[in-house]
């Protein structure tokens, strides 16, 4: 028998997404099981950005334009941040867990279901909090975004865009437990680091830091959402660009993933999906 | 009668030596953690920077830039320095293991206390060191008189407030499942009223007013401030009024943690 032979069979794309469905659905219904916890988590997470818009509120009473940026872009710049990362928490909620869920020797679970591991990892799981900052995005657009359907496009874009860099590159910085063993720590400060940097006008940096910002922490394609995408004279180059970039950071997380999981050894640990 | 007191402080003490041998264990956390601190300050120092506009001489609501950078060093360092009180607490309340805690010859609260103590102080020195490392890259040396004087005065004050805030949060746990969220909520209340993420002074008169009142400006705008601007006769009244929240704040987590522990009930063992 060839190699070729003992390979997985391929799944069907249409019984992915049956699964991709039937996790979400499961998850909402177990996050509704406790319903005053699930509000109020997801209720302070909304708090907590509210919080900061007020920051950025009492900071540009003080200096009405920095660089460019007024006091609408940043909130625009926060609705991006928050609801991308909203949106990929609540349906991918094991992207920032993959590399503590890997030291744990959690993968064994999802390595022997015949599914696709990746996909099944990430569905697996819907962060709670994370309702709160897909719910403050929208609320943020709502109050102060463009309504046209143009406007309305562009958001959207802006938002699909932004979940996707988050989810990708986190995974990246996850999948280096494959190749460096415990960096549960090193992965978790990456995740926040990437955060903290999404949520500052990108124009404040200049020279190499901008440099990076666009390349090897790519946050600056969030960042810079609200002057190269959200305003109505913005066009769609930068949309392109940032499309590229995301297609680039997904084949490559996806790769190193999948590279890392032949290293992977087995924790021999038994485990039941609660 | 004074060597009881002596005794039973010496207990603390232990337990606050303890700690800081314990965390001594995890360096690498510590410089993780540390070069985390060195981009939000890279960051608010470019934030900070584009605001003044490049411009070094300029005073706002009486802070050169020079002024504003050093005060982000040291309430980022405070802020850093504050342990998860609320967490361990929380998950003693919840797994029960909090009974082992009450059988032992150690106040609870007492024992919060003293470790939370002895991490902060040791967290909040590596990260001075290394956010100093950054500031003065860009800004130059603390050129504060006796500012730096006053900040050694005023960083225990800090640290009890802070704790006592944190355990206001944490003791809900005995009524209420969940505490995470509230304490979210009152780590951002420290970052914006409190003056972590910009001086008081900056703010508008109306929120001055209310922020005046509230115990948050006690852990980071009253040590920053008194350390990059030093003015003798307000470190009196600093000091006062950190102490009096102190008192109070005390006073509220004593009556909470005994009507808390008179419900308990843990089962097993």
């Amino acid at each position: 028998m060839s190699m070729a032979d003992n390979r997985p069979e391929r799944a069907k794309p249409v019984a992915v997404w049956r699964l991709v469905l039937t996790c979400w659905k499961l998850n909402l219904a177990g996050a509704m099981e406790f319903r005053m916890s699930f509000l109020l988590t997801a209720g302070m997470m909304f708090v907590n950005n509210m919080i900061w818009l007020a920051f950025w509120g009492i900071f540009f009473t003080r200096f009405p334009v920095v660089n460019g940026w007024e006091l609408q872009d940043v909130m625009l710049l926060w609705a991006i941040s928050a609801g991308g990362f909203g949106w990929a928490s609540m349906l991918f909620g094991n992207f920032t867990r993959v590399a503590t869920m890997t030291a744990a020797g959690e993968l064994d679970l999802y390595l022997a279901q015949p599914k696709p591991v990746l996909i099944h990892l990430l569905v697996s799981r819907m962060s709670l909090t994370a309702i709160g900052d897909f719910l403050f995005g929208l609320a943020i657009y709502a109050w102060v975004g463009d309504h046209s359907w143009l406007g309305a496009f562009r958001f959207g874009c802006g938002l699909l865009i932004s979940g996707c860099l988050f989810l990708f590159f986190v995974l990246l910085a996850n999948t280096l437990v494959f190749y460096i063993g415990q960096s549960e720590g090193l992965a978790f400060q990456v995740f926040n680091s990437f955060l903290a940097l999404t949520t500052y006008p990108s124009d404040l940096f200049r020279g190499a830091a901008r440099l990076l910002l666009f390349t090897v922490v790519p946050a600056g394609w969030i960042s810079y959402m609200p002057i190269g995408l959200l305003r109505e004279t913005a066009g769609f180059g930068f949309l392109l660009q940032a499309l590229g970039m995301t297609l680039l950071l997904g084949t490559i997380s996806i790769a190193a993933f999948y590279y890392g999981l032949r290293r992977y050894t087995s924790g021999n640990q038994i485990m039941m999906r609660s | 009668m004074r060597l009881r007191i002596a005794s039973k402080l010496r207990k603390y003490e232990a337990v606050g030596v303890i700690t800081v041998r314990h965390q001594l264990a995890y360096v690498t956390d510590f410089i993780l953690r540390s070069l985390f601190l060195l981009l939000i300050l890279y960051v608010f120092i470019q934030l900070w920077s584009a605001a003044y506009a490049g411009d070094t001489e300029a005073v706002i609501a009486g802070f050169t830039l020079q002024q504003i950078v050093w005060y982000l060093v040291f309430t980022e360092s405070l802020t850093m320095a504050s342990p998860r009180v609320a967490e361990k607490v929380e998950a003693e309340v919840k797994q029960g293991d909090i009974a082992t805690r009450l059988l032992r010859p150690l106040s609870y609260i007492g024992y919060h206390l003293a470790a939370y103590l002895g991490e902060a102080a040791l967290r909040f020195f590596v990260h001075l060191a290394v956010g100093s490392l950054i500031a003065w890259l860009f800004v130059g040396p603390p050129d504060f008189g006796l500012g730096l004087g006053a900040l050694a005065l005023l960083a225990p004050g800090s640290f009890i407030v802070a704790f006592l805030l944190l355990m206001t949060v944490a003791l809900c746990a005995f009524w209420v499942e969940e505490t995470r969220g509230l304490e979210f909520v009152l780590q951002k209340l420290k970052f914006t009223v409190g003056g972590m993420l910009l001086p008081l002074e900056m703010m508008p008169d109306w929120l001055q007013s209310i922020c005046a009142w509230l115990p948050f400006q006690a852990v980071l705008y009253v040590p920053a401030r008194m350390a990059v601007s030093y003015d003798a006769e307000l470190l009196r009244t600093y000091l006062l009024i950190q102490w009096g929240w102190v008192a109070a704040l005390g006073v509220v987590v004593m009556l909470m943690y005994r009507r808390g522990v008179s419900k308990l009930h843990v089962n097993g063992g």
